[in-house]
Formats: structure tokens, sequence, C-alpha cells
């Protein structure tokens, strides 16, 4: 059973039993008895996926599945394929998974009645979506595991019933992310009519028998959108904040941390096997296409995120302005970039799922998340208090993180390509990470002067949130701060221990691999690709990490403290930043407006945009 | 943003993207030519695998693996749904009230139940064969049930559709589908791989595991459209908010808003 492409599939199959095992187990047996099985699945996936890990090395373990192996080069089934980086991604999400399991051991006051398996049960069937989509190398077999994670997510977000709140968040990002699927459908379709294949790599290898036409181009833009919508790229990134504010914190743990970068994952993977060959997109398209995006989506999700006062909100716009540098990262194609993407994605995954834990506490006890409110209230909750600060700091891309590494490896490659491109990965790491220091001082440390409180309509504050568990007296469960403690500790893991990078690093050379990745389907030879990139800590990364962890510093500590100032020096302070804030903030923040009308004007612009983009390049 | 203004930006988006993709169409093959590269590998695979119904040897054999993901989805549907319905601390429950049915309504219902299950049956039966199979059946299945609400109440209708067998049952049936995929995985080194005997062509048996993977997406299928319908059908006829006077709906015999006894 070890052998690895037997072993591929399993990663889908094994929580896809352990779901139907616990709704049909789950009403019988006790709550913990429901736990400890989900936890032994998602255990054993993890396990699988370890092994997969290893043995996959720097080239890539191929699985048809059904046995349906290519005759003369063509075959009607479906391949899985796993190379380092696709492995990695679910690895990621199952280890995510597990902490997520047992960070929420305690978390609910009690699952519903008859139904006691249901939430672990959706979220083994996440996972099984979720490594389905990295593993597979067949754009409709992709197109599935993407809408069995979209399902499941939608349903995890409404979870909490007794308010409204949630149901509508859910139905937001349900109708935002189902409608950018039929785009893709449509896409696979037109895909499908010109090739007659369905397999990425069997698609891209038709391809090259055409041109680069309207059909191509829309088939494109089509075939990404849902991707982009999934990644939160600007303009398809309202969903996002509206339903991390309202998801039950595990679930947030789990969309912020490695859902969200399976669509950019999901772009660069498309793009690469399908449309990158000859008489494709062309890449400078691609290249230019991607790092617009990515600089707007990050410049929007750093000032949104810095306008924050609702801490899940400020945290759901944090991950949107990483995104983007993720999006940059991947459409550089190179695989400097993409082994420092890599490494970024999974430090940040730590990272952030560690803050929504802690989050999470900060609900448990005060059934509040809004950061004015909170000012002082987090005193008590030391060490919660210094995991969130340390947090922020690794956030902000402090050395020796594996944020810092990845932050420092991405901008490293971007600034080759464009010196612009490094400002704007330490500006945005700086903003994100300060926001989530001055909330950090504010809440766990009482600092500065306590906020006045306003009453903008641009707001949304986090206060009269149900908390997520109903007895207030008893002590925080353990599990609730140990879970997000080790989390960070991963992350930090992944920037000392030198194997990581090196893996990550053969498994970008992998990924940016387009012809071994056809011959491998094919079952031909190619040649190996040049050696891997290295990525070890340099001296200018050092330099720049510890700088944008100084500006998240200087940023948290003029937001809490300045207000003490004296009123003549904050009006010499405030008067040219008045005209920034009205003609540009406010407006950018009543765009956010929670209609779901509004969302959909984005998406159909954003997708109009997309082919007037990407057709002028040609 | 005033609504003219997201309308006028949505038209004028809409329309690139019509535009774009009525150019795109332009770029597609001709109807009526006899090239199918991807249709002629999939009907001699069936014909292969002894599958007379070349949809569900695509389906079940050749892109199992895609239903498998598919059934998967209607699976967490039907979990999410009954996750999202279920009884909110502040909601009551109350029994509705029977009303009265037209007796013709109640003598054609009576007749087509067994008759729609009957079908629903051959229907999954014969997936392998024929035009239909477990999705299609399953979703006959599951409404041919409800004529039982139609026809009489909605007791009635609880009383023919436990739903903690149905909720079992739409468990298993996705289990059995992964389980299956297992088998292949143990006997034939492929995950999903048809091991079974492929039998006589055009036989009830052939096919492999067609017939059987086809069967417990049958079981999944209806009963999960009965769970998931319940849900929804609970939330209108029984469950009450505060603030709401008891159920005002209707209990039987037709469409709801358009009480029987007004005929």
């Amino acid at each position: 059973m070890l052998d690895p492409s037997r072993m591929l599939p399993l990663t889908v199959a094994l929580p896809l039993l352990g779901a139907a095992l616990l709704v049909v187990a789950g009403r019988l047996l006790p709550r913990t008895a429901n736990d400890v099985l989900a936890t032994a699945v998602a255990v054993t996936t993890c396990a699988a996926l370890t092994v997969l890990w290893l043995r996959a090395g720097d080239g890539r373990v191929v699985s048809w599945a059904g046995g349906w192996r290519p005759r003369h080069g063509e075959s009607v089934g479906i391949v899985l394929v796993g190379d380092r980086l696709g492995i990695g991604l679910a690895l990621l999400a199952a280890v995510l998974i597990v902490a997520v399991l047992a960070y929420s051991w305690r978390y609910f006051d009690e699952p519903p009645e008859r139904h006691r398996g249901s939430f672990p049960a959706l979220l083994l069937l996440f996972e099984a979506g979720m490594c389905g989509f990295a593993l597979t190398g067949d754009l409709f077999d992709a197109f599935v595991f993407f809408e069995l994670m979209g399902v499941c997510a939608y349903a995890l977000t409404g979870y909490r019933v007794e308010d409204s709140r949630p149901l509508h968040g859910a139905l937001t990002f349900g109708v935002v992310n189902s409608l950018a699927a039929y785009g893709t459908l449509l896409g696979i379709g037109l895909l499908y009519a010109r090739t007659g294949e369905l397999g990425m790599a069997q698609i891209g290898a038709q391809l090259a028998g055409h041109h680069t036409d309207a059909l191509l181009v829309t088939a494109f833009v089509l075939t990404v959108t849902s991707m982009l919508v999934k990644a939160a790229a600007v303009p398809f990134h309202f969903w996002l904040p509206d339903a991390h504010a309202v998801a039950p914190t595990p679930v947030c743990m789990l969309m912020s941390g490695v859902m969200v970068e399976l669509g950019v994952y999901g772009t660069a993977r498309i793009y690469g096997t399908v449309f990158a060959g000859p008489h494709g997109i062309p890449a400078h398209a691609y290249q230019h296409t991607m790092i617009g995006i990515g600089v707007l989506t990050a410049l929007v999700g750093a000032v949104m995120c810095w306008q924050q006062r609702h801490l899940k909100r400020l945290l759901a716009f944090s991950t949107i302005g990483h995104t983007g540098l993720f999006l940059i990262g991947l459409g550089l194609l190179d695989p400097h970039a993409t082994a420092g993407t890599a490494l970024y994605v999974a430090g940040h995954a730590g990272t952030k799922a560690a803050l929504f834990g802690l989050v999470g506490v900060l609900l448990d006890r005060h059934g509040s998340v809004d950061e004015h409110a909170l000012h002082g209230r987090g005193r008590e909750l030391r060490l919660a208090g210094g995991l969130f600060l340390l947090g922020g700091l690794a956030l902000s891309g402090l050395p020796p993180f594996g944020t810092g590494l990845g932050k420092a490896l991405a901008e490293h490659a971007a600034g080759e390509y464009a010196g612009w491109l490094t400002a704007v990965y330490v500006l945005v790491s700086a903003v994100t990470g300060g926001a989530v220091l001055r909330a950090g001082l504010r809440v766990f440390g009482g600092a500065g002067p306590a906020p006045r409180r306003s009453h903008a309509d641009i707001e949304t504050s986090g206060e009269g949130e149900e908390p997520e568990v109903r007895d207030p007296r008893r002590a925080v469960p353990l599990t609730m701060t140990v879970v997000p403690g080790l989390l960070l500790a991963g992350s930090l893991a992944l920037g000392v221990l030198p194997g990581a990078g090196r893996a990550v690093a053969a498994g970008a050379r992998a990924f940016g691999d387009r012809a071994g990745y056809l011959a491998d389907v094919t079952g031909a030879h190619a040649a190996l690709p040049p050696p891997p990139p290295p990525t070890a800590w340099t001296g200018s990364g050092l330099l720049l990490g510890l700088l944008s962890c100084g500006l998240a510093i200087a940023f948290a500590a003029a937001a809490v403290w300045l207000p003490a100032a004296p009123e003549r020096a904050l009006r010499v302070l405030r008067r040219p930043a008045g005209p920034a804030h009205r003609f540009a903030v406010v407006p950018l923040r009543r765009l956010h407006s929670g209609l779901l009308g509004d969302y959909l004007m984005w998406l159909t612009v954003g997708m109009a945009a997309l082919l007037l983009a990407v057709g002028a390049q040609l | 943003m005033t609504r003219n203004t997201r309308t006028t930006v949505f038209l004028v988006a809409a329309a690139v993207l019509a535009a774009a993709f009525t150019w795109a169409c332009t770029g597609l093959p001709r109807f009526g030519t006899d090239t199918h590269p991807y249709g002629d590998r999939a009907v001699r695979a069936a014909l292969a695998h002894r599958t007379a119904n070349v949809v569900s040897a695509i389906n079940f054999d050749q892109r199992a693996l895609d239903t498998l993901g598919e059934e998967s989805i209607l699976f967490a549907a039907v979990l999410g749904a009954v996750v999202l319905l279920r009884r909110a601390r502040d909601e009551d429950r109350a029994d509705p009230e029977p009303r009265r049915v037209l007796p013709s309504t109640r003598l054609l219902g009576a007749a087509l139940l067994p008759v729609t299950v009957l079908v629903g049956v051959y229907v999954v039966a014969h997936g392998q064969l024929s035009p239909g199979g477990g999705f299609q059946g399953g979703v006959v299945l599951a409404t041919g049930l409800h004529l039982a609400y139609v026809a009489a109440d909605y007791r009635v209708l609880r009383r023919v559709r436990p739903l903690a067998v149905f909720g079992a049952l739409d468990a298993t049936g996705a289990g059995a589908f992964t389980a299956l995929g297992l088998a292949g995985l143990i006997a034939g080194g492929s995950y999903l791989e048809n091991v079974l005997p492929l039998g006589t062509f055009n036989q009830l048996t052939s096919g492999g595991t067609v017939p059987l993977v086809n069967a417990a997406v049958g079981v999944e299928v209806a009963s999960g459209v009965i769970v998931l319908l319940a849900q929804f059908l609970d939330q209108a006829v029984e469950i009450t908010s505060p603030g709401h006077a008891g159920p005002v709906q209707n209990t039987g015999g037709g469409a709801p808003g358009n009480p029987p006894e007004a005929s």
C-alpha cells in the first residue's frame, strides 16, 4: 500500500470515508468519541501526505484513477499528479484540519442534537475537497473538488444559526463564488470543444496546434475567474471579509490559512499547465496582469486592514493584502519567487490561523471582537496576549519566521523584475503586521488612551457578537491557547530548519517545469530542469525583514500613543492626511457595502477588465 | 453607490463579456462534423467494459472520480442544509393541523406513489443498460415518496419517511462509493478500478462495478433529496419563530397558499 501512486487517491478517500462514518455513527456516539474519530482520520490523512511528500522527491507522483492509463498517448480517465507544491498544500490543509479539530475540541457549547458528527464531518469533506483540488491533474476534476470545497465552506460559514448575520455572510459567499464557478464551467466547455480533452496536460498539449484567439482568451479569463474569486483578488474580494466576520473562528483559520491560497495555486497551476505553451497566453501578458491584480489586491487589503476595528475583519483584510503578495509571487513565473511564495504561504497559514485562534479566545471570554470596546480587557490573558503580539511581528515578516524567509525570497525575486515591487512587499507586510500589533497592544496591554467611540456609517464594530461558547464562567480551554502556540512554532520552524526551504525549492522547480509535467502525464521522459533555486537567508533579506518589522512597530506605536500627544502637534499631522483620507480611504470603505448586488457588479466588472487587459496585450 | 450607477456599470461590463463570449463561440468547431476525439474513445472504452449505457460507463467507470466528487458535493450540501436549517434555540416546534384533501387528489396520489417508486427503482437498476441511473432514479424515488404529502398530509409523510434512517442511508451510500473505490485499489492497484467480472453485454449484471457504484449513488441521491426536502418542509410547516403566530402554512393537498377548500 505504500506505493506513492496508490496512496495519492487515499488522501481524498480517507476523509470522505471518515465523513460518512461520522454522520452514521455521530448520532449514536458521545461527543468525545466523534472528536476522537475525526481526529484519527485527519491524523491518518496527514501521515499519508507526509509519506507522499517524502516520496515525491524532486519529481511527481502520477496516479490514474480507475487504472485508465493512456494507450497510444490517449486516455479517457482522470489523472492525479502530485508534486511537492501540490502535496505540500494538501499537507498544509491536513495539518490545519488537525489543528482546527483540536482547537474546537471544547469550543462549541453543544453540537446540534441528532447531528453530533456534522461539524467534524463537514471539516473532513472540506479537507477532501482541498486535497483533491491540490492533487488533480484534470481540469474538470479540479472544478468538481473546487465546488466541494466551496459547498463545505458556505455551510461552515453559516454554522451559527442563532444569529441572522452568519446566514447572510454565507449567502453572499455562496452566490458570488457559485456565479464565478459557472464562468469556469463555461471556460472548460470552450476548451473541451476545441481540444476534446479535459486533462490539464492534455488540453495544454492540444492547444499548441491552435492559435491564440478570442476563444482562448475568453476561456482563460472564464476559467481563472473563480480561482481569483476564491483567492479574494480585487475586485473579487468583497465576500471574504463579510464571510470571515461571521464564520466560527475555527472556520476562519481554515479559510484564511489555506482555502484562499488554494485559489492562487489554482490560477498558477491552470495557467502553467494549460495556457502557458506555444500559441497559448504569452508569458508577459500573464505576468503583467497578475502583477497588476496582485499589487492592487495587496494595497487595498493593507489600507482596509488598517482601518478595521472588528478584529476578524482586520485579520481578513490582512489575508487579502498577503494574497496580493502571493499573486505577485506566482505571477512572476520565476522559480525563486515561486519557492519564496510557497514558504510565505505556509508561514502565513501558521501565523494567521494562530491569530484567528487567539481572537477566538477573546470572543470566548468577552463576547466581543471589537478593538475599541475590548481596550485593556485582555490584560489577564497574558499568554494569549504574548502570542498575539508575536503573531503580529511574524505577520510583518520578522526573521527568522517562515513568513520572513518566504517574504525575503519572494521580494528579492520581485525586486529583480521591478525594483518598486520590493517596496510593495515591505509596505504591505508592515501595515498589516502593524494593524495586528496595534490591536494587540490595545486589547491585551491596555496601551494608550481608550479610543473614542465613533458611530460612522462606514465602520463595522465588532460588538454585540454572539459568543460562540455558552458558559463564560469556565476557564479558557487549554487547547485554545496551545494550538495557536503550536501553529506559531510551526511558522517559526519553517524559517529556521534549512530542510524545509530546500524541499520547497525543489518543489518550485518541478512546479515551473511544464515540459516535465506533460511528459510525466503522457508517460514520456523529459530532460531534467535546472537545479533548484537557493532558499537560505541573505543579508538583504534579513535587513528588509527587520525594516518591515520595525515599520510595523512604528505604525502601531503611532496609532496607540499619538492620540495622547498635545492637540496642537496632532493638528499638524492631521492636515496633510485629511484629503487622502477623505478622497481615497472613505470612498474605498464605502465600496465595501455588504450589498450582494454591488458585489456581483464588481464580479462582472472584474471579468470584463481581465478580458480587456489580457486581450490588449496580445 | 446608487442603484442606477450600479445597473449602468453592470450592463457595460456584461456587454463586454457577452461580446467576448460571442466572439469566442465563433472559434468553436462546426456542428455536424465527424471528429469527436473524446466521444470515440469513451464509446470504445465503454464497449470494452461491456457497459451498454456509455453515459454510465463515463460516470461510474471512466471518470468515476468526478462522480465521487459530485456525490460528495450532494452529501455535503445535504449535511450543510441539515446544519443550517436546524432548529435554533429561539424557535418552537408546533404540530401542523391536518386539512381536508380533495378525494380525487387523494386517489391519484395513492395510486401514483407505488408506481413512481417502482419507476425510480427501475431507472436506478437499469442505469448500466439504458438512459438513467443512480442520479436520475434517485430523484424520482425521492419525489415519489412526497406524493404522500400531496395526497394525504404532513403526518403521513413523516410516517413513511423516518428521517434518522434516511440520514444514515445517505451517508451509507456516500461511504459505499468511497469504499468501492478502495476495493478497486486493493484488488486491482488503482483507486476506483473496475475489478469485478464484466459479465455479458446488455445484461443486468454487466459492467463490473458499474451497477454497484450506480446503486450506491441511487441510495445516496434518493435519501439525500428526501433529507434535504425534509429540512425545508420542516422550516415551512413545523418550525415557528418567536413573533410569528403558529404555523399558517398549508399542510397538505397542494401548493402552499392555495388551500384545497378554495377549489
